[in-house]
């Protein structure tokens, strides 16, 4: 089992690597800048999956650091006239802050409560940016030019192939940084949150610091993912930050599986090639969507990859591992209960 | 100051239609206990009706009949959707969200991605402090008040609605004493949808007729619920109307984006300080 | 100082009712105590008071030399005050050997981010000492949730002593369990009370009387008398409150 995790693993990396010089020969060189981009959404639903599926809470308000990466990049750039690593810093800097401040309040709350702060959170900053036009061009977005990644080596965002690159070598070290935290002592504590508050504290876990530390890590995750989009569109919009784009997120990492490490990639590619094939097809494909989103949660709650590897489990004898999550936490039962 | 006068009217008479709809947010979540993203859709849903079926019959009789067809989407909605869902319950988030993607696209699908707008059944308008005002705003007012009187009378007054206090008090109790619980989950969760569509087409002729009003006007209601308290219902109408005058009245001298963050900030102040509501006496 | 635990005014209101009026006791050392009391008495919010689940209105609880009231549950527990709950309560989703894992890392203060969490040996060790203590060891591998009623009690317990505690308190311990699971959880109690200080809240007379050697009867918030099995058993009041009540047959 762990073993063919790995290699899956593996040729999913070596599949992502060789994409953009495998879909030209093609003639798929469209789809490069669609992976590209599946790659960069999938970090936002990544930091859903963070707090869902890792740390039991649900968060509907993800778009708005995802929206402050945006921003902090565009503006440092457009604004500031910085370079890309700067400007990209300034983007991931500006989230994660947002994150620190907004979950040092969020956090306080739990169950349906959470979602309703984090959406008045990012409708709070959503409508700011919607007003304060001199600075983020309200609906009408921030457009730049991208500087270069690397002057001397010539790198520039205006290849398709080095911009890809980029984004796939960022979105790796994201998920990288994931899978180490989620399999770490820390990662540990938030599964322990996750599955029982109140035994948490009582073995002696500081559950708000637990939660906040996990908000700011998703925040820090939605914020590099808003920087590359940013990059990649050489635009910022306040759009981003509505509450649609964060819902859009949560539907993602459910579709593809909550507290999985890859749900969230797969979720978000199968919903964006969908877009992608159907779109132009069908005006209304969301409709389907949303029928997708509903069957998903009634038939397979733990997703398409929690799903299969409970499956794959259940093939195998009592073989086991560590680490690994069920899939759903708190029904409202016990919900119910911690909060009495 | 006559401005102020007609921006406080005018906030009342949206307050009274967004209390109508927002009530019925309210019942849903107090009693099925899930938030309900798909509220706004159906509150659009109903403009839509509305203008459909007051084109051909007339306004009078869509008045009527597009809350029975909403109570019926209600029922239809909760048995195939809600239910099955229930017991993940963090998840009917999820399926709200999905189903208010279905109800938007089909809008679209069907009566096309343009606003449109209705023409009032009663015309002229009314001198009222020194501005002329339509009359068919003083309708709708009117229409709201009335469904918001009878929708708590049928809550005192009817036996059904003794059952849905009884179960939003304490569901085991409530089975025990022979309720019919599920059947009383499906029936309030019908009739938060009906609310919700006869506040459109209440609404209809004096907003916009669109695929995306829902996503406008659903903020707006989970700030009156959260304000007034999650599940407290009179506290939900309370604050619906005085967020609508607020807001109306802030507008007349600030940006009126400035008057929906200010009240967005009150709302996280009630969700972090008060999670119970600012009208909350006893908690829940 | 001879009390490990000692509490003094100690007051919690629910509206107008006090669930805990005024409570003053005191828990020597080497002492296996027991608090009873009908239902409704105060016994589970004493428990929740003095573990900083719930807020006093006013009081002290001195534990070891220092007034714990007012601190946080997890403060509480790191100063070594682990308890079980009335409803058993452990991580279903995760493996026994994980929820142990989980549990002696935050008593050992590890909370790195980056490194494995299987990869700590003293942390390991620990874990296998304690599955052996208990006699989980065969179960290390199963997910909580799958445990029996009484291994899942017997998890907790294992939990709870995760950090080492000088104190532990029981919630009904064996509330529950059926006979057999109720000898071995008390033969398993007696012996641990032989390391660790132990109270418990028990509704089963019998084992209460068996093994508790200073016993506290609680009722409407107060408490009604303390001292050994047989001065309890002799108290006039007792009898009259609480003893000769027909739901106490059992």
């Amino acid at each position: 089992m762990r073993a063919a995790g790995i290699a899956l693993i593996v040729a999913l990396v070596a599949a992502l690597a060789s994409l953009p010089l495998v879909l030209p020969a093609f003639g798929l060189t469209f789809w490069v800048n669609v992976v590209a981009e599946i790659l960069i959404w999938s970090l936002l639903a990544a930091s859903v999956n963070l707090l869902f599926g890792y740390v039991g809470l649900l968060s509907f308000g993800q778009a708005l650091y995802f929206g402050f990466g945006m921003y902090g990049t565009a503006i440092g750039i457009s604004m500031f006239g910085l370079g890309l690593w700067p400007a990209l810093a300034l983007g991931i800097v500006a989230s994660t802050g947002m994150a620190a401040v907004a979950g040092a309040f969020a956090v306080r709350l739990t169950w349906h409560y959470f979602a309703i702060i984090t959406v008045v959170f990012s409708l709070i900053f959503y409508f700011v940016a919607m007003s304060q036009k001199w600075l983020t061009g309200g609906d009408d977005g921030l457009s730049f030019s991208a500087p270069p990644i690397l002057e001397a080596a010539g790198w520039m965002l205006t290849d398709r192939t080095t911009q890809y690159y980029f984004i796939f070598l960022v979105c790796l070290a994201c998920y990288a940084l994931l899978a180490l935290v989620v399999a770490s002592p820390l990662g540990l504590r938030f599964a322990a949150v996750r599955e029982n508050e109140k035994r948490a504290q009582l073995i002696g876990i500081n559950v708000y610091a637990t939660r906040w530390i996990a908000f700011v890590l998703a925040g820090f995750i939605a914020g590099v993912g808003g920087a590359l989009l940013a990059l990649f569109g050489r635009y910022a919009s306040a759009s981003y930050m509505f509450y649609h784009v964060s819902g859009e997120a949560v539907v993602w990492a459910i579709v593809g599986g909550a507290g999985t490490l890859l749900g969230p990639l797969v979720g978000t590619a199968l919903l964006i090639i969908f877009r992608e094939v159907v779109s132009g097809l069908w005006e209304n494909y969301l409709m389907a969507v949303g029928a997708i989103t509903i069957l998903v949660v009634i038939f397979a709650p733990k997703g398409l990859v929690g799903s299969l590897t409970a499956l794959v489990r259940r093939g195998e004898s009592e073989e086991r591992e560590h680490l690994e999550n069920p899939g759903i936490p708190a029904t409202p039962a016990t919900a119910r209960a911690e909060a009495e | 100051m006559d401005i102020v006068i007609a921006l406080t009217i005018n906030g009342l008479i949206w307050g009274l239609i967004v209390a109508l709809i927002a009530l019925g947010l309210s019942i849903i979540f107090g009693l099925l206990d899930i938030i309900n993203v798909a509220h706004g859709d159906f509150f659009m849903v109903g403009t839509v009706l509305g203008l459909v079926i007051a084109g051909t019959t007339g306004f009078w009789i869509a008045l009527v009949l597009v809350p029975l067809l909403g109570f019926c989407l209600g029922l239809v909605i909760e048995r195939l959707v809600i239910r099955p869902a229930i017991s993940s319950a963090s998840l009917t988030i999820v399926i709200t969200f999905g189903l208010s993607m279905i109800l938007q696209e089909a809008v679209r699908a069907t009566l096309g991605p343009q606003p449109r707008r209705m023409a009032a059944p009663v015309e002229g308008t009314i001198h009222l402090f020194g501005i002329d005002y339509d009359v068919y705003r003083l309708f709708a007012a009117l229409f709201a008040a009335l469904a918001i009187a009878g929708f708590f009378l049928f809550l005192s007054r009817t036996t059904l609605g003794t059952w849905i206090r009884a179960v939003r008090h304490d569901r085991e109790t409530a089975t025990a004493l022979g309720i019919p619980v599920t059947l009383v989950c499906a029936f309030t969760f019908a009739l938060g949808t009906a609310l919700a569509l006869l506040g459109g087409v209440i609404a209809a002729p004096i907003t916009t007729v669109d695929f995306r009003a829902g996503i406008d006007i659903l903020p707006v209601c989970f700030m009156a619920v959260v304000i007034g308290g999650l599940g407290n219902l009179k506290g939900t109408v309370a604050a619906a109307v005085l967020l609508a005058v607020m807001e109306g009245v802030v507008s007349a001298f600030a940006d009126p984006t400035m008057a929906r963050i200010s009240s967005l900030v009150v709302m996280s102040f009630v969700l972090l300080a008060r999670p119970h509501g600012l009208f909350a006496g006893a908690t829940r | 100082m001879e009390n490990v635990l000692s509490i003094r005014g100690l007051t919690k209101r629910f509206g107008g009712l006090a669930a805990v009026d005024g409570v003053d006791l005191d828990f020597p050392y080497g002492v296996l105590s027991a608090v009873i009391g009908p239902n409704g008495a105060g016994k589970t919010t004493l428990f929740n008071l003095i573990t900083g689940m719930l807020p006093a209105d006013g009081g002290e609880v001195i534990f070891e030399g220092d007034d714990i009231a007012g601190l946080k549950p997890h403060q509480i527990v790191s100063r070594g005050l682990s308890r079980t709950l009335q409803i058993k309560s452990v991580f279903t989703g995760l493996t026994v050997a994980d929820n142990l894992r989980v549990a002696v890392m935050a008593h050992e203060k590890i909370a790195s981010p980056l490194r494995p969490a299987l990869g700590f040996s003293g942390v390991n060790r620990r874990v296998e000492e304690l599955l052996a203590e208990t006699g989980l060891a065969r179960l290390a591998k199963r997910v909580a949730g799958t445990l029996s009623y009484g291994d899942v009690a017997l998890l907790e317990i294992a939990l709870a002593l995760a950090n080492k505690p000088k104190l532990l308190l029981l919630d009904e311990p064996i509330c529950g369990m059926s006979p057999a699971e109720t000898e071995t959880t008390v033969a398993r109690i007696v012996a641990l009370s032989k390391s660790t200080q132990i109270i418990l809240i028990e509704h089963d007379m019998e084992v209460v009387f068996a093994i508790a050697e200073r016993i506290t009867v609680m009722a409407a918030g107060r408490v009604l008398a303390r001292g050994t099995p047989k001065e309890i058993a002799a108290n006039r009041d007792v009898q009259d409150a609480y003893l000769g009540a027909p739901e106490d047959a059992a």
